[in-house]
């Protein structure tokens, strides 16, 4: 069995960096865990428990500074706790080695798209859809770095909502939160400010992850043995991560981002290739 | 380090019930991850003062969630305490984080904020995750 103390260190590194980039460390927890001897399968589900922790942990602070948008967060979760059921449904019972392949080539398209509009300043949006209207998707925020109250509008839920549930289904097929890419639907097709954006997707992880959760628990995929200390780090990691983001400007917050989306994405694809 | 004119949450609670909800949530995840880190870590730390062994080494063989956890409380009710069951309980604590959260808000759109459409959205995640729990 795996020792305690490398599971913990491993899981402190992966919560710090999952809680800044907005995304629940499996990313960052899965490659590791495999690494130090933890079967994928396994890592997966224990990854997706853990990323209960971190992004409900993140998620708590961000709620209290009033920059999460929570109409935004529950019509987005109607969507990805349907995709997460499908994806670890799946990871049961399929090879998973395409998948990472996949998943690398999503990451590093996304990096593509961010890293083309690096220079860029968030703007607001002009003109709101019915729908988006509708669905009463606006808000506005004390933004501590520019010292100033940002009022936003939220458009385009027609294809937020449908992206949201693929987002989704990459969380339960691969015991990630996804952050990643929930992020880039709330920032590029919804047009939310980056620090909203980042900050409702930590709530949205909460609840997609419990989804993926219960199928991995249901298969007896869950080893406490191995949760417990990983739990432990990942919270340890992000109530760090979480302090770090808060007093960070947009820009600070996109290129961090931008490096993990690169490296994630060309080992994805390296280890799909290389028999994981 | 907040400055002077800055509102804290808590003051800008006053003026609107939406503030209220978020420091409720907010709570709501706060208390839920710390307390299921403390039970496991109880856990993990009673196991390795008895016994000297850092770490545990066990799995939950299929159950669904409430079945786990009904497992977890008649065994404490039993007087069986043990290491394994804080980290159990930990982990369970863990999982009804959000659907707490989520139910909180359910109640919140229904009852506060009167917004049928939004009780709705929130109605159908629930259902939703106590389906999944049920999963086995």
């Amino acid at each position: 069995m795996v020792a305690f103390l490398p599971l913990l260190f491993v899981s402190i590194i992966a919560g710090f960096v999952g809680a800044m980039g907005g995304m629940g460390g499996g990313v960052v927890l899965i490659p590791a865990l495999t690494l130090i001897g933890i079967d994928i399968k396994h890592a997966i589900a224990i990854s997706i428990v853990s990323a209960i922790a971190t992004s409900s942990g993140a998620a708590s602070a961000y709620v209290r500074d009033g920059i999460t948008n929570l109409k935004v967060g529950m019509f987005l979760e109607m969507f990805t706790i349907i995709g997460a059921l499908v994806g670890a449904a799946i990871t049961l019972i399929a090879p998973t080695r395409p998948l990472f392949i996949v998943f690398g080539i999503v990451l590093l398209a996304t990096w593509w798209s961010l890293m083309r509009q690096k220079d860029e300043q968030w703007k607001p949006v002009a003109h709101q859809d019915r729908l988006s209207n509708w669905l009463e998707l606006e808000g506005s925020y004390y933004d501590q770095a520019a010292k100033q109250t940002i009022e936003y509008r939220g458009a385009r839920a027609y294809l937020g909502g449908p992206l949201m549930f693929g987002a989704g289904l990459i969380a339960g097929l691969l015991g990630i939160g996804a952050g990643a890419l929930k992020v880039l639907i709330h920032d590029l097709v919804m047009g939310l400010p980056p620090k909203v954006s980042t900050t409702t997707s930590n709530l949205v992880i909460g609840v997609t992850t419990l989804a993926g959760t219960s199928v991995y628990l249901a298969a007896g995929q869950i080893d406490p043995g191995l949760a417990a200390p990983t739990i432990i780090g990942v919270v340890i990691g992000a109530f760090f991560g979480t302090r770090t983001l808060v007093r960070l400007s947009n820009q600070t917050i996109r290129t961090f981002f931008l490096v993990i989306l690169i490296i994630l994405g060309v080992e994805m694809i390296a280890r799909g290739i290389g028999g994981v | 380090m907040e400055t002077p004119e800055i509102l804290t949450p808590q003051e800008r609670a006053v003026h609107t019930a939406e503030f209220n909800m978020e420091i409720a949530i907010g709570y709501i995840l706060q208390i839920g991850v710390l307390l299921s880190v403390l039970l496991i870590a109880l856990g993990v730390a009673w196991r390795w003062l008895s016994t000297g062994i850092l770490g545990m080494d066990y799995s939950i063989s299929g159950m669904n969630f409430f079945e786990f956890v009904l497992n977890d409380i008649r065994l404490m009710l039993q007087g069986a305490l043990r290491p394994r069951l804080l980290v159990n309980l930990g982990m369970a604590t863990l999982m009804l984080t959000p659907y707490v959260r989520v139910l909180a808000s359910m109640l919140f759109f229904a009852f506060v904020e009167r917004n049928r459409k939004y009780t709705l959205f929130t109605a159908f995640v629930f259902i939703v995750l106590t389906y999944s729990l049920f999963l086995r």
